[in-house]
């Protein structure tokens, strides 16, 4: 009892002692915001999952936007996050590989980064990475291939801009700019794009209907015998689309990127790649890690007849021996139609994504 | 700095008020965990592994590339008969560390029954309604009966007559037993009651492991041909039933230590 009282004690002696300093920051007042939950995720998944240490606000938000598209991020002034990351292919990018401020070419293609928010498991990249989306965003800045700067040169360069000394202020209370409150700012940003007015979400709530052939789709993708592609890929009752697990679906025999392998070191781990969401597979071609698929026809086709073994395959890819499910090309054509309708036409005119520099 | 000061002597008043109670709360609940241990035969398994250094019952060699099973209602009945269930359902990962352990459990001291569920009853197991396993595409197609899995046991395994370097792949996956595959498909509860016998919570953390013996999967009473049963199982009537006749006796006790 008296150990509580003289930790009490100690808790009001500092908080006077704390008081000027309080008086400080009398003008960091953030409005919190919320994601923009779909209605149909609201019904069905967890709430977003927001880090305790960087709760969205509407200032937080506007900075991470504004970040976003600014070219001063690369180290000459010609490359944004939004180059590779483009609204209206998803927050991706139609070259098989982007390319850097230097003219290289990466080697993986830019994944989309909608419904970022329910990435449960806290892994990032194709191949595992990166443990948080703030941690996420900071490699692309410093990569030699990509936006080839420094840390230390991007503050500087921020702080000579007088808007971005009011934003930071605005945003986290303070006028020192640093490459963790640029992290922060760009991964609020980045949970609030949300991807979740597909045709199927409106056949889910009972606002759109889908065309017998798009039915068909639907069934040969929930059909262990045919495409079985509900255990990687999410259903009717995972709008993510996703596992957000990682992967390899036969593409290779011998592998010449170990993916999350290479980032474990686990032999068991090599050639397995982050299953990536469904959604919006109309903007997001080409398809797979490496973007090797131009077209969803290609992608169907793997799965029919493309596959190929290799010692870490993963055990769903059943029909390998067959070299996969040999879809008909009716069913294929449906389940094209299906995967077809999990495309959001609204994405890329909502109007609080679009560029505000 | 006033309503600080104001706020803070009211909360040293509310401890001091409630010092009592929370003391005699403490002497009454001890926290308890409950662990999940496997195992195949005599060899302990802690993580998925493409290697394959099983050899079942029936004699094929085979790896572990993934566990994932759902245990429900868990629950602690007291010699009073008083049960308390702990948690509804509970997804354990052998790949994620912090799936292992249920935790938060908090009970008086004393002599429980403990028993717990593999995989939901037909009651429970109602689709798209837990949005954590929704998340986790733990989900049952509705042409195989709806609900949720029970478990994804998935690896490679030998024929030892084929080269060792071309394994074949196994899904063992265990759902509610389905009829007609498909819109007119009937369901048939397959889920499992684990009943653990009589566990002890003393004074402190009490931890209790339960162990699974992943080869009982593949051995009693059915002994499993891989060659024969390896994919496609969810939509297999009699597998399901077969499994859920194997899994009788997975779970047991490993060990109940007070600390």
């Amino acid at each position: 009892m008296t150990q509580k009282i003289l930790f009490i004690f100690c808790l009001l002696c500092i908080a006077i002692s704390c008081g000027e300093d309080d008086n400080e920051n009398q003008g960091y007042s953030p409005t919190p915001v919320n994601i923009a939950v779909p209605a149909i995720f609201s019904q069905l998944l967890p709430p977003p999952e927001i880090p305790i240490n960087n709760p969205l606000t509407q200032e937080g938000v506007a900075l991470g936007r504004a970040l976003f598209y600014e070219k001063k991020l690369s180290a000459d002034n010609t490359l944004a996050c939004a180059g590779c990351h483009k609204p209206n292919q998803s927050f991706s990018d139609q070259r098989r590989y982007s390319i850097g401020i230097d003219g290289i070419a990466g080697f993986r293609n830019s994944m989309p980064i909608v419904n970022i928010a329910w990435n449960t498991n806290n892994k990032f990249n194709w191949d595992g990475s990166a443990n948080s989306l703030e941690e996420q965003v900071l490699e692309p800045v410093i990569n030699e291939i990509e936006m080839h700067n420094t840390w230390p040169n991007v503050v500087a360069t921020l702080k000579t801009d007088p808007r971005y000394v009011t934003a930071f202020s605005n945003a986290f209370g303070t006028s020192t700019i640093s490459q963790e409150l640029v992290a922060k700012a760009l991964a609020q940003f980045i949970r609030t794009l949300v991807s979740g007015n597909a045709t199927f979400d409106n056949y889910l709530l009972g606002q759109a209907t889908l065309t017998p052939q798009e039915e068909q789709g639907l069934a040969v993708f929930l059909d262990e015998n045919r495409g079985d592609c509900f255990h990687c890929h999410g259903s009717p009752s995972n709008p993510l689309w996703t596992d957000n697990d990682f992967h390899n679906n036969g593409l290779d025999e011998d592998f010449t990127d170990l993916g999350l392998g290479d980032i474990t070191g686990d032999p068991a781990q090599f050639g397995l790649f982050k299953s990536p969401s469904l959604r919006n597979l109309a903007y997001t071609a080409p398809y797979m890690h490496d973007g090797r698929f131009q077209t969803l026809d290609q992608v169907i086709d793997h799965y029919s007849e493309g596959l190929v073994f290799s010692p870490t395959i993963d055990p769903l890819m059943k029909t390998v021996a067959q070299g996969g499910v040999q879809l008909t090309p009716q069913d294929k054509a449906a389940l094209k139609a299906f995967l077809l309708t999990l495309s959001d036409p609204s994405l890329a005119s909502n109007p609080a994504y679009q560029n505000p520099n | 700095m006033f309503k600080k000061a104001a706020f803070l002597v009211l909360l040293v008043l509310s401890f001091m008020a409630c010092d009592k109670n929370d003391d005699d709360q403490a002497q009454q609940n001890t926290p308890v965990s409950v662990g999940f241990l496997h195992s195949f035969y005599e060899d302990e398994v802690s993580v998925s592994s493409n290697t394959i250094q099983y050899t079942n019952g029936f004699g094929t060699s085979l790896s572990i590339t993934r566990l994932r099973y759902l245990i429900s209602q868990v629950s602690f009945t007291n010699q009073d008969g008083i049960k308390t269930l702990v948690k509804d359902y509970h997804l354990v990962d052998l790949s994620q560390d912090n799936s292992l352990t249920i935790n938060d459990i908090l009970l008086p001291p004393g002599a429980y029954n403990l028993k717990m569920r593999f995989g939901f009853t037909e009651a429970t197991n109602t689709s798209s309604i837990y949005p954590d396993l929704n998340a986790a595409s733990w989900n049952v197609p509705e042409n195989l009966g709806g609900g949720y899995h029970y478990m994804q046991l998935e690896g490679r395994w030998l024929d030892p007559g084929d080269t060792p370097d071309e394994p074949y792949l196994y899904a063992y996956h265990t759902i509610s037993a389905v009829q007609n595959p498909g819109p007119e498909n009937t369901r048939e509860d397959t889920s499992i009651e684990i009943d653990l016998g009589e566990i002890t919570v003393t004074q402190g953390a009490t931890q209790i492991n339960v162990n699974m013996r992943i080869d009982q999967w593949f051995e009693n009473p059915n002994l499993w041909n891989l060659s024969e049963l390896n994919g496609l199982l969810m939509g297999n009537y009699t597998a399901q039933k077969m499994m859920q006749e194997n899994g009788q006796n997975v779970f047991s006790l490993a060990s109940n230590m007070g600390d």
